[in-house]
């Protein structure tokens, strides 16, 4: 398993934005596979402990939270992020619920509105400026990986369906 | 509106009468109806649109109407004195003024339109969902722009307007629900759908700001089954309709739909069985719902069920379970926050009644034509997880009635 020491930092930090009891039973888990850390060069060749695979889960689901409460408007999460996804009181959830019709397992594609061949994170910062008159956030920003992991998460067994309109 | 845009919507209004048009027959499942020719049409009708600007309706204002010709047979109709129209407004979801300027501004609209209507509708029914988080505040501003409305208005409650102190100013500023009066021939029945939730909150001991806050969210798993009628208001609408000749009309109100579309989204109500079999023996039933924010019909029994537009914003078709008689509607712009909302009218004449949907924004089909333009799953294997932060939530339901 590869996780040096910056990857791990960059997992607390992130584990802070998410709060919660989770992330100190993530730090406990981390710290047992730290033993387990090798070289880059064997990163795809080591077959998978049950305790990796926690981590790993636990990783995409801290993010899946976060993104959660992002994208159902959670406004103090957005502050402690120094965002605002919207200045009309709506949320992404208002005309999403469950994420429906978002469809980021279409993505990237050409999008109308935008008259562009756009990713999922051009599509958000769309909404969150259009719509919902809020401040659009850089696309390879915390917040936007955490928005994309819920979106892709609700739609978890759905076919990826690239380029679909 | 260019000379281009009014030739291409004529042209399209003729198109789509021939095209989007679904019968059903009462042999399909509606015991009990013994009108011939028993049939319902979904089409866009022309001579409606020459209508709208015949009534004086600026060109900025003139909407391309949606017609969901319901027939319904009019115990009065023989006699010439029952025509009568109705309008209906629902789920405007008002903030704060200062916080949200357009919401107000699409309901001020439809009241606008609506008292501009000649002849007038005889009266207005307000569908719920006036605020979107209880707030006094919100609740005010909403009495305040309905006030404006120059005829008769009923009220039925949403969610939105009850959860943060449990429908305390909703009944002071709108009245009771349930309530029952008889208008020329027909049964109007308006009930409460939303004020009888299993207790969510007690539990974990929730502020009354995050009861309402939880409830406000469509996809939240807190609240869990909220909607439904409860108990004694089914038996109220049993006695409430004991004394009605079994094949004379009843239109009935609920902001929630009386039928089982998506219980996730609480798109039903939950004693939905029941309430069905109170209604199964009479025959001309027809429900206008809220909620759903959407283009739905449906027909289970006796029991036609006919979802009415928002003022605030549209809903996408839930994952499963669109009813198979609902024509979708095309997918809103979500840049244009007058595109898939507006108001409703109801026609009773000739025998018939016809729903109207007033769509704010002219387009070319207000009807999907292929399935990529709505939001009803195109996709057979797409599948949607429940909201994952409200795992975290661990009390317990307590017992429903």
């Amino acid at each position: 398993m590869k996780i040096d020491n910056t990857e791990m930092m960059r997992s607390r930090r992130l584990m802070w934005v998410g709060g919660g009891t989770g992330a100190l039973a993530l730090v406990a888990t981390l710290a047992l596979t730290g033993a387990l850390v090798t070289s880059p060069a064997s990163a795809h060749k080591e077959q998978h402990e049950p305790e990796e695979l926690a981590v790993f889960e636990q990783l995409f689901m801290e993010q899946v939270a976060i993104g959660d409460r992002l994208f159902h408007g959670d406004a103090e999460l957005q502050k402690e992020m120094g965002i605002s996804l919207s200045n009309t009181g709506m949320a992404c959830a208002m005309c999403h619920p469950f994420s429906r019709d978002t469809n980021p397992h279409e993505f990237p594609k050409f999008q109308q509105q935008m008259s562009e061949f756009a990713t999922l994170r051009d599509m958000t910062n769309w909404c969150i400026d259009k719509p919902n008159e809020g401040t659009m956030i850089d696309v390879d920003s915390d917040a936007m990986k955490a928005l994309e992991a819920y979106m892709h998460w609700s739609h978890k067994g759905s076919v990826l369906n690239a380029g679909e309109h | 509106m260019s000379k281009h845009d009014r030739d291409r919507r004529h042209d399209d209004g003729g198109r789509s009468g021939c095209e989007h048009q679904a019968t059903r027959s009462r042999a399909e499942g509606r015991p009990g109806i013994d009108a011939p020719g028993m049939s319902r049409r979904i089409f866009i009708h022309k001579s409606l649109v020459f209508a709208g600007a015949a009534a004086g309706l600026s060109a900025a204002n003139l909407w391309l109407p949606l017609i969901n010709t319901v027939d319904m047979a009019h115990a009065q109709d023989a006699g010439g004195m029952s025509s009568f129209r109705f309008a209906w407004v629902s789920d405007t979801h008002l903030y704060p003024e200062n916080v949200n300027t357009r919401f107000v501004e699409k309901a001020k609209r439809a009241v606008e339109e609506i008292n501009a209507l000649d002849p007038p509708v005889d009266f207005v029914l307000i569908g719920g969902d006036v605020a979107q988080l209880g707030d006094p505040v919100e609740l005010q501003l909403g009495k305040a722009i309905l006030d404006e409305i120059k005829v008769d208005k009923r009220f039925i409650p949403g969610e939105h307007d009850w959860y943060l102190d449990m429908g305390k100013t909703f009944v002071d500023l709108f009245g009771e629900t349930p309530w029952t009066f008889d208008h020329k021939g027909v049964r109007f029945i308006g009930l409460d759908s939303v004020g009888h939730a299993p207790d969510y909150w007690s539990a974990t001991n929730m502020t009354p700001e995050e009861r309402m806050g939880h409830m406000a969210g469509l996809d939240n798993s807190v609240t869990g089954p909220w909607a439904g009628l409860g108990k004694a208001q089914r038996e109220w609408l049993q006695t409430t309709l004991a004394d009605w000749p079994k094949d004379d009309p009843v239109v009935i109100f609920s902001h929630n739909p009386l039928y089982e579309y998506y219980p996730p989204w609480n798109f039903w109500i939950r004693d939905w069985r029941e309430v069905q079999e109170i209604l199964r023996e009479y025959t001309n039933v027809t429900n206008f719902h809220g909620h759903t924010h959407q283009v739905l019909y449906n027909e289970i029994g006796t029991l036609r069920s006919v979802g009415m537009l928002a003022t605030a914003w549209p809903w996408p078709y839930a994952p499963e379970g669109v009813p198979a008689m609902t024509t979708p509607m095309t997918r809103a712009d979500p840049g244009d926050h007058f595109d898939g909302v507006g108001w409703d009218l109801m026609t009773f004449a000739d025998k018939r009644a016809e729903h109207e949907y007033m769509m704010w924004r002219q387009r070319d089909h207000i009807f999907a034509r292929r399935p990529e333009d709505t939001t009803v799953t195109k996709n057979p294997t797409i599948t949607l997880q429940s909201r994952y932060a409200d795992r975290m939530w661990t009390g317990r339901y307590r017992g429903t009635d």
